[in-house]
């Protein structure tokens, strides 16, 4: 009996718990958004959900300059009105997918930068240039359930773009991202190693990119 | 235990008959079944005087003394009969009664229609009950299986994301109100509830009224109420364990377990089920590209435990909490999860024999949140939180007067990904409603109702009316009735403001109109003993209907009301069952939607559908079996789908094709607590040309075998 009267004591109270939580109970279990980076990286975040939208970021000085593409000829004017064209840049961002600055693009099997530089050193193999494409730079969706999309004529990195695969054969796409680490050869012949390491912001909207990055790795090698 | 207590009955009889000792004539009589078997322990009562009364004795016999030599009403009954009344002439003196069995259930105790109990055969408004016997027939896991195994008409499709969409006779999952124990559901995709939430683990029963019932459930009763009843524990203990593998590693495990003790009754039910994700390909045997290419893979956990208090005859409380959780592979590392936590009190207090008062307080809480398993990040995105109270009141100021009258408060809490930054919006919402169950003379019935809502956040008010009439002739009974039904927008339709993919936008709208229906319906039911025939045909006027429309200036999707449309149909269901064994059931539904000239005919609503099913079943002292065959029959459709998603100015002709699917369940029970069941499904092997979002996900015969241990009857 003692046991029934615990019970319906443990029964009332739980019920009750719930009236003074007006818009709900156990927030506790769930994550909220967290980005954690490696000790020895830089990350840079990029507002990237605009399909007009290039971000040009300089590993080095990890500034970031943004373009409008204008057309499907792949023409850009600065994003900003008055603002600048970019300068020096090494990797630029549309939505999921990354050009280089004249660079090449290793994919490893390494799933952290601490992994990485437990490794002999930069990793060798078959560098990837960028290629010239007219079919990966989305530039217009909004006739896309009818199959019409719009893209832009631009180089792409096949390799280091694949650090977020997109599954359009369902409705709505299934994302994952690769979580590797990506190896980029700089055009002066130094290395970078990146990570991608979100595709969405806090309010959860895609296309916001955060990655970390090692650069100049041949230092963290020293 | 059944010998003790028919003892005790026959004893309590015999007291009872000693009562009127100034009595002027005896009357004698024995009740048999239908094999001419005494029926020990069955009631025989004098209806005009209801203190006379008493049980019948080891052989059947009873004797009563009457005051006079006037003509009475004796009545019999007996647990899983059908109560037999018949009328005792002046100075009559011999009465035997033959029973028969109540194969169909019409004297089961029915609650929805009315929201007070009544007799299946007695309630003014037709009810479809599908027993716990039929759910153990059926095999069925959740309601949305169940439902559709019974009912022809009712079709789950897929809508976007491989979300389940429910379509009854018209109506889609918004406009069926579904309830657990009277209790409303937190939480919805793509206008759905999560139907893998109501499993039918220790589920006595489920009650299904179709038409408009928002005169006593409010908004959503648009096009009918699904209502589950819970069991509740009648021996000292039970235990059942259960288990079930089947095709693509589809596993189902649960248990529970009740017990009574003093005036304690608990009950605690857990189930577990997963499945593998079924892979139907990409490119239809057609050629062209199907809708989907597999079905995601699966696992639910599901708990469900209820105590219930009964300090005295007249007061009556109840306790419950659940917990509810799915998981849903979209791909290795992407995974939707889904939560339910609910929990609620109740008092029922009976009190001067005619009144009964009903408090609740009710608690419901839907999450949604994405798992990101690389990450190992579980992150919510939605919330649907709902407190309500309820009174309710019912009062008989005699037999043929009942008046009921309730009203609920409810605060509903939502945060979305589909609001803007991840917001949140409430609304309160307050009703009351009345209802007089009035019976002028013997044999009609006449239920009139009238509701009032108000909801704070869409600033809409509604007044639902009700009127029903049943005529009883013999074995027959006439139904006639009107009702308005509504749906005030919800919070989702107002303030929607989301962003589809970076393709087209979603708007909510805060000036949308309720929808509302009126829903005219006559109906014929023969039933007897082993027979039930229902005929019934309906009429429904559906305005201002909720949906998205593409808004050219706006450049996206916009909740919208739509024009007037009417749906109208016929239903059909014949019921047999004999003392060989053999039973079936036949039902039949026809519908018809009807849109104005010019206008898009864009339901998919299947126009005939039909579901059948024949059974044998023996039983011996200590093996029994029953083979059952369930088959559903649909008709092909053609509907008009428009051509661009966001011109909408043309449309094209589309049609889905024709599917019948069946069912084969063996079922064998041994030593009355140990059952084990065969079903083989879609026993033709029926495989689509083409996967639709509207055609079954079946890829070919699959199997399945199930146990189920009563482990309180093996010793």
């Amino acid at each position: 009996m003692k046991r029934i009267k615990f019970h319906t004591a443990a029964m009332l109270g739980a019920t009750l718990m719930s009236l003074s939580a007006c818009d709900g109970i156990f927030d506790g279990i769930y994550d909220s958004y967290q980005i954690a980076t490696a000790d020895n990286c830089e990350s840079i975040t990029i507002d990237g959900s605009d399909y007009t939208k290039w971000t040009y970021i300089n590993l080095e000085t990890q500034t970031t300059i943004a373009t409008r593409i204008l057309n499907q000829e792949g023409d850009e004017e600065p994003w900003d009105k008055g603002g600048d064209m970019p300068g020096e840049w090494d990797i630029a961002i549309h939505r999921y997918e990354v050009k280089t600055n004249g660079g090449a693009v290793l994919e490893t099997s390494y799933t952290s930068i601490d992994e990485l530089l437990n490794a002999d050193g930069i990793p060798t193999g078959e560098y990837t240039e960028d290629i010239e494409t007219t079919d990966r730079i989305t530039i217009d969706m909004s006739d896309m359930m009818n199959g019409n999309i719009l893209y832009a004529k631009s180089p792409y990195n096949e390799v280091l773009s694949r650090w977020m695969d997109v599954d359009t054969s369902t409705m709505p796409p299934i994302y994952t991202m690769s979580n590797k680490i990506y190896i980029l050869r700089l055009q002066d012949g130094t290395h970078a190693a990146i990570h991608l390491l979100n595709y969405m912001n806090e309010k959860k909207v895609k296309g916001h990119m955060t990655f970390e990055y090692l650069y100049p790795l041949e230092k963290a090698f020293q | 235990m059944r010998k003790i207590l028919t003892v005790l009955c026959v004893t309590a009889g015999y007291c009872l008959a000693a009562l009127p000792a100034s009595a002027q004539r005896i009357v004698m009589g024995k009740v048999v079944d239908a094999d001419n078997e005494p029926l020990a322990g069955a009631a025989v009562f004098v209806k005009e005087q209801k203190t006379i009364g008493m049980t019948t004795d080891m052989e059947g016999n009873y004797r009563l003394r009457l005051p006079d030599d006037k003509e009475y009403t004796l009545q019999a009954s007996y647990l899983g009969y059908v109560t037999q009344s018949c009328r005792l002439a002046s100075r009559q003196t011999k009465k035997d009664f033959i029973m028969e069995e109540d194969a169909i259930g019409m004297e089961t105790v029915v609650v929805t229609g009315t929201r007070t109990p009544k007799l299946l055969k007695d309630v003014p408004i037709a009810t479809r009950v599908i027993t716990a016997d039929d759910i153990r027939r059926t095999d069925a896991t959740h309601i949305g299986d169940l439902l559709q195994a019974e009912l022809p008409g009712i079709e789950f499709s897929y809508s976007m994301d491989q979300q389940v969409s429910l379509n009854m006779q018209g109506f889609g999952g918004n406009a069926i109100l579904f309830l657990v124990d009277g209790e409303r559901l937190a939480g919805e995709t793509l206008d759905n509830i999560d139907y893998t939430r109501l499993n039918l683990d220790n589920v006595e029963r489920v009650e299904i009224v179709k038409g408009a019932a928002s005169s006593l459930y409010g908004s959503n009763a648009v096009g009918g109420v699904v209502n589950i009843i819970s069991k509740e524990a009648s021996e000292p203990w039970t235990l059942n364990l259960n288990g079930r593998y089947g095709s693509h590693n589809d596993q189902r495990y649960g248990g529970t377990v009740t017990f009574k003790a003093g005036d304690f009754n608990n009950s605690i039910n857990i189930q577990h089920t997963s499945t593998d994700p079924i892979e139907v390909g990409s490119i239809g045997k057609d050629g062209e590209e199907n809708d989907f290419s597999k079905v995601y893979g699966n696992r639910t956990w599901n708990f469900k435990e209820r105590l219930i208090y009964m300090p005295s005859d007249k007061l009556k409380l109840t306790g419950r909490l659940g917990y509810f959780f799915r998981e849903r592979d979209k791909s290795a590392s992407a995974k939707d999860r889904y939560r339910d936590f609910s929990g609620g009190l109740k008092g029922n207090y009976s009190f001067r024999k005619s009144n009964s008062l009903e408090l609740s307080y009710s608690f419901d809480q839907y999450d949604k949140s994405d798992y990101d398993a690389t990450q190992n990040l579980d992150m919510r995105d939605y919330t649907n939180v709902q407190h309500t109270v309820r009174a309710l009141y019912s009062h008989s100021f005699n037999k043929n007067n009942t008046l009921t009258v309730g009203g609920d408060f409810m605060r509903d809490y939502l945060m979305s990904y589909q609001f803007t930054d991840n917001g949140s919006y409430e609304q309160y919402t307050a009703d009351a409603f009345a209802q007089y169950d009035w019976s002028p003379v013997k044999n009609f019935n006449i239920l009139t109702s009238v509701r009032y809502d108000y909801f704070s956040e869409a600033k809409a008010q509604n007044f639902s009316p009700k009127v029903n009439f049943m005529y009883k002739l013999g074995n027959c009974s006439l139904r006639a009735s009107y009702a308005g039904g509504f749906r005030a927008p919800t919070l989702k339709e107002m303030y929607m403001d989301f962003n589809m993919a970076n393709i087209f936008m979603i708007y909510g709208n805060p000036d949308l109109k309720p929808e509302r229906s009126q829903n005219f319906s006559l109906s014929a039911e023969y039933m007897k003993s082993r027979y039930n025939l229902t005929l019934t045909g309906y009429f429904n006027i559906v305005d201002n209907r909720i949906n998205t429309a593409w808004n050219q200036a706006l450049n996206g999707m916009v909740y919208t009301n739509m024009k007037k449309m009417n749906i109208s149909g016929l239903d059909a269901t014949a019921a047999a069952k004999y003392p060989c064994g053999f039973g079936m059931r036949l039902s039949y539904a026809f519908t018809h939607e009807y849109v104005k000239y010019g206008q898009p005919y864009t339901s998919s609503t299947r126009p005939h559908a039909l579901t059948t099913r024949f059974e044998y079943q023996k039983d011996w002292k200590n093996y029994g079996f029953t083979i059952a065959l369930n088959g559903r029959l649909l008709s092909k459709v053609t509907t008009d789908e428009y051509i661009s998603e966001n011109s909408f100015e043309s449309t094209e002709s589309v049609t889905y094709p024709a599917y019948t699917i069946w069912k084969l369940n063996i079922s064998q029970q041994a030593c009355k607590g140990v059952n084990v069941i065969v079903n083989i499904d879609n026993l033709f092997n029926y495989r689509p040309d083409h996967y639709y979002n509207s055609t079954p996900t079946t890829t070919g015969t699959t199997f399945s075998v199930g146990l189920s241990l009563d482990v309180d009857k093996l010793f």
